[in-house]
């Protein structure tokens, strides 16, 4: 009887310390997974009015070479209160972060967000080009 | 080592045994005995914000044994009297095999006597059912309102029920104004009216909005409300005389409020809603609104604050039916 409860001791204190050794997983400053992936880029994009409907007249034309989001937009959308949407390749994050509605008034000096790839080494900058529909 | 084994068991056993016989045991059914009195209840029926000019209603029961007598009178006293529309069911209803509410007439209709309204039964009636409905006064604005429910019987008792405090709203309500381009366009949120163009210069310095429907090639503007300050988002409209107020007007979607739309959402806007709105990044315009949209709006000077929501429209008749709430503000 002694002999098991002694084996079982000895496996259980093996395993602990096997276990306890093994790094953790990487996560960077948001708390998040730092994967191998390298990957970057925006995969879709949608742009949200004040009342939470979609402003574009049509999809956003994403251009993952020259890092471009181009976006039409109805005529007479409040550019000042715009909440965008990004769809990011896995693992991927943005840079700023959106936590609410933000201001797209500014034409002449367009938006800028910098997607970070899963191995947070990658860093692309895409910019936000809105153009309002014209009579 | 084994003894202690059979003590542990014996015991489990008796835990077991004693925990099956306690299940197995019936409750005994007892037939209610019928309390030898009056009695009563009531309930509250309209859910939401209580607004000056709707109804609250409640369903005021009452009963005796017949053996004791019938009913006479039923009365509610409000702690504020309510609008002249405020009366009690003299028909007690019931619901048929249809599902259809059936009214049968116990007593005369109602009379309203300052904070009582009161219904004489005229039927011999041992239990009913009694609607009551208090139409909310403008006096009671902001204030609280209690109710006293009492019911009399033939034997002389009498019994009462009160509920309450029940909060009134601030905010004022308005249903289906119709505007239309170009004639019935210019909106007053302080009176809550539409004017025509002949009228607007006469109310000039309180016209907030301007409704117009416009069918641009290009583009999607549709039915519109935008402040006289919006020029941009008023093609061909030639404003009268005076109108040049601003306003903050902020499109919503998917708030049907109940009172507003009357349709099936359970969604109240209330006071507290237009207080902590925050419009300050809001535009003077708002385009292309669909049939149950809305529009938050605040008046230039920051008085009124309301929420109009758009009940219907027609683009061959370039109109629509609108409907508002609105809060004062300061």
């Amino acid at each position: 009887m002694l002999k098991y409860i002694k084996a079982i001791a000895a496996l259980m204190l093996t395993a602990g310390i096997l276990i306890s050794c093994k790094e953790d997983f990487p996560v960077d400053e948001d708390g998040l997974l730092i994967t191998a992936r390298t990957q970057c880029y925006v995969s879709n994009f949608e742009l949200l009015g004040a009342d939470f409907q979609t402003v574009r007249t049509e999809n956003a034309i994403i251009d993952t070479t020259a890092q471009t989001i181009n976006v039409k937009v109805f005529y007479g959308t409040d550019l000042k209160n715009l909440f965008p949407q990004f769809s990011l390749v896995t693992d991927a994050k943005l840079d700023p972060k959106i936590t609410g509605a933000m201001d797209f008034s500014d034409l002449a000096n367009p938006k800028k967000f910098t997607v970070v790839s899963g191995n947070r080494k990658i860093r692309k900058t895409y910019t936000v080009n809105i153009a309002v529909q014209q009579p | 080592m084994k003894i202690m084994k059979y003590k542990f068991m014996r015991y489990l056993m008796v835990v077991i045994g004693l925990a099956g016989l306690s299940s197995c045991e019936e409750e005994k059914y007892a037939v209610p005995v019928l309390k030898q009195e009056l009695q009563n209840d009531v309930i509250k029926r309209t859910l939401g914000p209580n607004v000056a000019g709707l109804n609250i209603e409640f369903a005021y029961a009452m009963a005796i044994p017949a053996s004791l007598g019938k009913l006479v009178s039923a009365e509610v006293e409000a702690s504020i009297a309510g609008a002249e529309a405020t009366y009690l069911e003299n028909k007690s209803y019931y619901t048929n095999g249809s599902g259809n509410d059936i009214g049968i007439e116990i007593g005369k209709k109602s009379e309203n006597n300052g904070t009582k309204t009161t219904v004489t039964f005229t039927r011999d009636t041992t239990a009913a059912t009694l609607r009551y409905y208090y139409n909310i006064p403008s006096t009671a604005k902001g204030k609280e309102v209690t109710f006293k429910f009492s019911a009399k019987a033939s034997n002389g008792q009498s019994v009462s029920y009160s509920m309450g405090p029940y909060k009134i709203a601030q905010m004022d309500m308005v249903l289906d104004l119709d505007v239309k381009d170009s004639t019935n366009a210019y909106i007053s949120i302080e009176d809550m009216a539409v004017y025509s163009a002949a009228n607007a210069p006469a109310n000039a310095a309180k016209i907030d909005l301007v409704y117009l429907y416009r069918s641009i090639p290009n583009i999607t503007f549709a039915h519109a409300l935008v402040a006289p300050t919006a020029k941009t988002y008023l093609p061909g409209v030639t404003l009268p005389a005076g109108v040049n107020r601003s306003a903050k007007v902020q499109k919503v979607w998917n708030l049907r409020d109940f009172h507003l739309a009357r349709l099936q959402y359970g969604i109240f806007i209330d006071d507290l809603d237009f207080q902590e709105l925050n419009m300050a990044s809001a535009p003077d315009y708002a385009i292309n609104l669909k049939a149950e949209a809305g529009v938050w709006v605040e008046t230039q000077d920051g008085k009124y604050r309301a929420y109009v929501y758009v009940n219907s429209v027609n683009n061959g008749s370039k109109s629509a039916k609108i409907s508002i709430k609105r809060y004062t503000m300061k």
